[in-house]
């Protein structure tokens, strides 16, 4: 572990020098992190190793950030950045901490890991009986942070999951995974066979109907729709972000939580990036809107919010409010019971992406591909189509959650140009009454 | 040997070279090494909050092989000859040589790499003027968020087949998002060399116009008549346009829009490419690789001149056209990929833009693009959504919103009929610039 002989105490007697107010945030963020990276075949070098260390120090006094970063973790720098975001000057000089970090310890197993992934993701996809030529990338993510306060510390932290981004000649794909296991590369193969069959189909014309949602195209629409909406920041653009609370914004089978310690292995988070616990947060509560996400600062703006979900992309950037895993309860409907409730309707498998505009309240969830829903079952494919409505309203749409909640990866999230994995649990969903349309390719 | 006039320093050259001759000791004859090193302040304002960030960044990256075998590796800090490389698994690699592509001409440093970053209390005031300036254009309007960032950066690579170089950067970025009255919003993403080159008046009318158009506007009929294109579209649109005129392939997806004459666009139409260009954003005397830069012609009055094509695109196509220093390298972490530089339509100097808005008897004025857009380059056709305004009689009559700008990509180049001074540019993939066009043959619908 790169921090464990961080001497964290020392570094939180420093901190305090500069914490003059009661109400100061400050913190040292440390983190180490590294990419391993196995390009397409045909694309040179080969395995690309990135490596980097570093640390941010931050003071927040009533509604000013200072922070100051630096690429290396050592005395020197730590005492310049000190004084960077120290708003008084003392009369003496801050105390260097002594910092020794062990070297990266290269793992021997990363080449031989990935090496193997798109041999048996091809045969993966040759096992439905299709085959078609595509560049793979896989990449294995590390990331190790440490957060020290000038009264707690926090433990050390570590993050560990895989990505794979596919290119094709009729469309990309990507996932992340907490493990490139049989599974993951069944799912991630599957996928890309339902998206090359459906490579020709035309969009639908404008719809409103009934729609069943799979749990990885719920877990984009969880991300969206609940998460991004109820973050505090977010909330604040629309004016006073703790109204929120206690407004009915779904339907009452909808229950949607943000629990990190119960992520799957590998990424599962005790504390967050501000070093604070986290808690099973439930985000909606039988559709109503319950403890909406928060980190350290908005915490301070109203006893209303509760720390506990400061993410950030890297030591460069202050933290702020953001969701890491989503988990939706499961309720009582079968696969059967919901496609035969559903006639004449879209099955939903997969969201390539989705977007909230936080001031209309509109929400968008872009689907590469549909099934129509038919007799009870799937039948033919459409193309690619949207999903959209207003938040308030869509969620109030759901009539039935599904029986089985399976982790699904929500992928990867870049709100206010910082790029972060989120995951999800969710079941299948079905809505009644929602607008789909065909995808135009951008926003008018 | 040395590329010509850029060792008058070094920042770390010879601990590169001990990385560099380490490598090559370990049977690995083709190394290059890459370090970068750079501080930036950032400043970033909400309604609820504000944050002053001071970065100081450092990294490297190595790419090193064999006639058989290649691989990448990057770290923060400086570069050690003892580093755990990891194993070579990929293609062999290509490096360039001194005499790749040759020098056009002496460089010098622009003065401005030396202007101090801007300040937190300079910084500040800027995004706090913007907003009270939007808020007089615009009553109602609102900053919901605005980040400054200005930065500077010292480069260095070193190679095994002689190439040396260094160079010096400076990059400041805006990022507004703003909201308006009827829920409007609008954002804009700007970069220029230093952070003291944006002026808040203009910015705030930029946002005002498209939060007035957003609110006010409303979607037009099926429309054909003759279009005056503000910068930010006609930026997109070469954006969407790159893969037909960047790399070897770029050449064969013209061949169908060429005319009997053989050309692919109209007169007024002239696409350039020039790392050099001067008081460009990224104006550098090499690219990501220690290549150098230049000028190269790539569309001449409608005819096609050549692709922009890299050294390595250059030596395996010969006859397809001249190589120059394109391969962009924006961070440590990244590898040098190809790319163009500053890539823009040529202005017309003598034309102002209210003369192009005053020769238009009826038509449409599309100030800024809503969203990426969507470009089929095997069937030539494009669709971008854009706001803007009707015109008539020289005169903006109604604003237009939720409108889509569509047609054939060859009747977009064959259509140009007017070209303005304005020459603007935007940060999409590298610096993409236009000026004003006045365009027919196009069709705008809701």
């Amino acid at each position: 572990m790169p921090f464990s002989e961080l001497d964290t105490a020392a570094v939180a007697r420093t901190l305090s020098q500069i914490a003059e107010k009661p109400d100061d945030v400050v913190d040292a963020f440390f983190e180490r992190r590294e990419e391993a990276e196995l390009p397409p075949e045909d694309e040179g070098p080969g395995l690309r190793v990135r490596r980097e260390e570093g640390f941010a120090i931050r003071l927040s006094r009533e509604g000013h950030t200072w922070l100051a970063s630096r690429d290396n973790v050592d005395a020197k720098p730590f005492a310049e950045a000190l004084r960077q975001v120290a708003r008084a000057l003392p009369s003496a000089t801050y105390p260097e901490p002594a910092f020794r970090m062990p070297p990266f310890e290269p793992d021997p197993r990363a080449a031989a890991e990935l090496v193997g992934i798109p041999e048996a993701l091809a045969r993966a996809v040759r096992s439905h009986h299709v085959g078609f030529p595509s560049r793979l990338t896989v990449r294995r993510h590390r990331r190790w942070v440490q957060v020290v306060g000038p009264r707690l510390v926090a433990g050390q932290e570590t993050e560990t999951f895989y990505s794979l981004q596919a290119e094709t000649t009729w469309g990309g794909h990507g996932a992340i995974h907490p493990r490139l296991d049989a599974n993951a590369l069944e799912g991630f193969a599957a996928s890309l066979v339902h998206l090359f069959r459906a490579r020709q189909a035309s969009s639908p014309e404008p719809f409103r109907g009934n729609a069943i949602l799979a749990p990885a195209a719920v877990a984009v629409l969880l991300h969206e729709a609940v998460a991004h909406a109820l973050e505090a920041d977010v909330l604040a653009q629309g004016g006073n972000p703790e109204a929120a609370v206690g407004v009915s914004m779904a339907a009452s089978s909808v229950d949607v939580l943000d629990d990190p310690a119960a992520a799957p292995t590998g990424v599962r988070r005790a504390t967050d990036d501000e070093g604070s616990a986290v808690f099973r947060r439930w985000l909606l509560r039988g559709g109503v809107v319950e403890q909406p996400l928060a980190d350290l600062l908005w915490a301070r703006t109203s006893p209303v919010f509760v720390p506990g979900a400061g993410r950030r992309a890297t030591r460069h950037l202050p933290p702020g409010p953001r969701s890491s895993h989503l988990e939706m309860l499961r309720g009582d409907a079968t696969d059967d019971d919901m496609l035969s409730d559903a006639d004449g309707g879209l099955y939903l498998q997969e969201a390539s992406r989705g977007a909230l505009y936080p001031l209309s309240g509109e929400f968008r969830l872009h689907l590469p591909f549909a099934r129509r829903i038919r007799r009870g079952a799937l039948s033919d494919t459409v193309g690619p189509c949207v999903l959209r409505g207003r938040v308030a309203d869509l969620l109030t749409r759901v009539t039935a959650v599904g029986r089985e909640a399976r982790p699904a990866g929500a992928g990867w999230c870049a709100k206010g140009g910082q790029k972060m994995p989120v995951w999800a649990t969710a079941p299948t969903l079905r809505l009644e009454g929602v607008e789909i349309v065909p995808d135009e390719g951008g926003q008018a | 040997m040395t590329t010509p006039g850029l060792t008058k320093i070094t920042l770390a050259a010879p601990l590169l070279d001990e990385v560099m001759v380490a490598l090559m000791r370990r049977g690995m004859p083709d190394v290059e090494v890459f370090a970068k090193r750079g501080r930036s302040r950032r400043l970033e304002i909400t309604p609820h909050t504000n944050s002053s960030v001071f970065s100081q960044e450092q990294g490297w990256a190595v790419r090193a092989g064999d006639p058989r075998r290649s691989f990448f590796a990057a770290g923060t800090g400086e570069p050690l000859p003892g580093w755990p490389w990891p194993e070579a698994t990929g293609r062999p690699l290509r490096l360039p040589e001194p005499s790749t592509v040759s020098e056009t001409a002496p460089w010098s440093d622009p003065s401005e790499l030396d202007a101090p970053l801007v300040g937190e209390r300079e910084g500040l005031k800027l995004l706090e003027s913007l907003g009270r300036e939007l808020a007089t254009e615009l009553p109602g309007a609102r900053l919901l968020r605005a980040a400054l960032e200005d930065g500077s950066s010292e480069s260095e690579v070193v190679n095994s087949r002689g190439v040396r170089a260094r160079t010096r950067a400076r990059l400041a970025t805006l990022h507004l998002e703003a909201a308006g009255p009827g829920r409007s919003s609008a954002s804009v993403y700007l970069s220029a060399r230093e952070a003291r080159r944006f002026h808040p008046t203009a910015l705030a009318r930029r946002l005002a116009d498209r939060l007035a158009v957003s609110a006010q506007g409303a979607p037009p009929d099926r429309e054909h008549g003759e279009l005056l294109l503000a910068p930010p579209i006609v930026a997109r649109l070469l954006c969407g346009l790159l893969p037909m005129l960047v790399g070897p392939r770029a050449g064969t997806l013209l061949a169908g829009l060429r005319d009997r004459r053989g050309r692919i666009g109209s007169e007024q139409l002239t696409l350039i490419d020039n790392g050099r260009l001067s008081g460009g954003a990224l104006e550098a005397p090499v690219d990501g690789e220690g290549v150098p830069t230049r000028e190269i012609v790539l569309v001449e009055e409608g005819v096609f001149q050549q692709p922009l094509l890299t050294w390595w695109q250059a030596e395996s196509h010969p006859g397809m056209g001249t190589a120059s220093g394109c391969t962009a390298r924006p961070g440590w972490r990244d590898l040098p990929a190809a790319g163009p530089t500053h890539l823009f339509l040529k202005p017309d100097p003598r034309i102002p833009v209210a003369s192009l808005l005053g020769s238009m008897s009826q038509g449409y004025y599309l100030i800024d693009a809503t969203g990426g857009g969507r470009f089929d380059l095997g069937a030539g056709t494009f669709a971008l959504p854009v706001c803007g305004f009707a015109v008539e009689a020289g005169r903006a009559s109604a604003p237009v919103a939720r409108a889509w700008l569509c047609g054939g990509i060859g009747d977009f180049l064959q259509g140009i009929a007017g070209v303005g001074r304005d020459l603007t540019f935007q940060p999409l993939a590298g610096m993409i610039g236009a000026p004003t066009l006045l365009v027919s043959g196009l069709e705008l619908r809701g």
